[in-house]
């Protein structure tokens, strides 16, 4: 198993979200989560990454709980795509992409600008993108670079927070399918929060997310 | 009753925790100068240091220059015509260093500091904030202080130093060609050997200190108060304007308690 998620819980202050979640992905396993408004599919996401502070469980990655002070090295393998935002102002399209392995890597410039170059074309980002700041893009573009940045890691784990939202049909079918050729190339797990039917149509594995816990459904 | 003694008491506790905060923003902007000695790692924070230095230094030429213009124009040159002419040489320069270079040049260049870039800071920490940028590092594994404490903490020192000079400079400058409009016969290098002579090197060295804990107390309270929780614009507008005001009380008293621990007789 390429990630194992045991007994998670996730807590507020003023409320419980999620308890008892268990779940277990193979390398090249896509797993959809249905979700609906506000039942946590983010929250979820972000616990498994280990970005928040009020998750007890455990979340095992090559053998690390990231949920214990994952070490940055571990951390910069799982790739977080964020449905808002998720891009550094400060920076052009194409810094934000190789800003990862700038700050982790001992690529040369012309290796991180290549990497980058090859993962935008891969996913179709237009050149003409490349320099602009994240306030100029719309909201389907800033997916798209979220998603670039999160692949030119080439994770052992990519979590994607609705990645369809604006999206025509043909381009969500295109996207996925990209997906699973860069999984031939770059063994990775995905969980992908949705609530399209041509993504979970797509997956391997679709969840629910019911009264708290993760169902796994086969009629959706 | 218990109303009244839990407001009393809810200050020094605030107080206390703010002083504690800025404390330990210092102690963790030191500790990611670590990452400075990975050469990737340094040549990032070159590219925001020099952004920040030229947002900070450089834009505000133009500003510093114009009250140093009018501060040697108005005050410096008045005062050249209440001296008499045979003392010149060492009460005019005396009296500069006093007025301009002890205590006015640091504490206008200070507040154009607070005024020009500390505020814009606050407001794009807060903005960060609001939308999760702090998390989007963290998910990368950068630290958010690397990003933007640490350009801000040495950058603002080093701004603030260069402002005192050039405010200086540029008030030698106005007051002396103002001066030259009424005597057209005083020679410029006079005029100016008359103001370094007066200079000594304890004080370039106050100078020093005060442009240092001056713009790196600028810098953090800017940041502190940026990365107070903030979810709507409205919060941002009350973190910049507690800010602002906290940096000026802090900076004041950085001049105050420096100027009379070094010039006291």
């Amino acid at each position: 198993m390429a990630v194992t998620v045991k007994d998670l819980r996730i807590e507020f202050p003023d409320k419980l979200v999620f308890e008892d979640v268990n779940l277990s992905l193979d390398d090249n396993e896509i797993v959809a989560i249905r979700t609906r408004v506000l039942d946590g599919g983010t929250s979820l996401l972000k616990g498994i990454a280990g970005f928040m502070n009020n998750v007890a469980g455990e979340v095992e990655y090559l053998g690390v709980n990231l949920l214990r002070n994952p070490p940055a090295h571990v951390l910069f393998k799982v790739g977080f795509v964020y449905e808002n935002h998720g891009l550094i102002s400060l920076y052009n399209v194409f810094q934000n992409i190789g800003l990862p392995l700038q700050f982790h890597t001992n690529f040369s410039i012309e290796e991180i600008n290549e990497r980058v170059d090859g993962v935008c074309r891969f996913l179709g980002i237009d050149e003409a993108l490349y320099f602009l700041r994240p306030h100029r893009l719309n909201d389907v573009q800033t997916r798209m670079v979220n998603l670039a940045r999160a692949l030119v890691v080439e994770p052992g784990l990519l979590l994607i927070d609705e990645l369809e939202g604006g999206m025509s049909d043909e381009m969500i079918r295109d996207t996925m399918n990209r997906l699973r050729e860069r999984q031939q190339e770059s063994p990775m797990a995905i969980v992908i929060t949705t609530s399209n039917p041509i993504v979970m149509s797509t997956a391997d594995r679709v969840f629910a997310i019911e009264d708290r816990k993760l169902v796994q459904r086969t009629d959706l | 009753m218990m109303r009244l003694i839990e407001s009393v008491g809810r200050f020094p506790r605030e107080f206390l925790a703010y002083i504690l905060d800025i404390i330990g923003l210092i102690s963790i902007a030191l500790e990611a100068t670590r990452d400075l000695l990975e050469p990737k790692r340094r040549q990032i924070f070159l590219n925001l240091f020099v952004r920040q230095l030229y947002n900070t230094g450089v834009r505000a030429l133009y500003i510093n220059g114009m009250i140093a213009i009018f501060i040697g124009a108005l005050l410096m040159s008045r005062l050249f015509d209440y001296i008499p002419h045979q003392v010149l040489s060492q009460q005019y320069g005396y009296l500069f260093v006093v007025i301009i270079f002890r205590e006015l040049g640091p504490l206008i260049s200070g507040i154009i500091l607070i005024a020009r870039s500390a505020t814009a800071i606050t407001s794009e920490i807060g903005f960060l904030r609001m939308t999760r940028e702090f998390q989007v590092l963290h998910g990368l594994g950068i630290s958010p202080v690397f990003m933007f404490l640490l350009p801000v903490f040495f950058s603002f020192p080093i701004s603030l130093f260069l402002m005192f000079i050039y405010f200086d400079f540029v008030c030698i400058l106005s007051a002396y060609v103002f001066i030259w409009l009424s005597d057209p016969g005083l020679s410029f290098y006079t005029f100016l050997f008359s103001i370094l002579n007066q200079i000594s090197w304890n004080e370039i060295a106050i100078n020093a200190v005060k442009a240092l804990l001056g713009g790196m107390m600028i810098g953090i309270i800017s940041i502190h108060f940026g990365a107070r929780d903030s979810d709507s614009f409205d919060d941002v507008s009350q973190s910049i304007s507690d800010s602002t005001t906290s940096q000026l009380m802090a900076f004041f008293l950085i001049n105050i308690v420096l100027s009379l621990l070094a010039y006291t007789q």
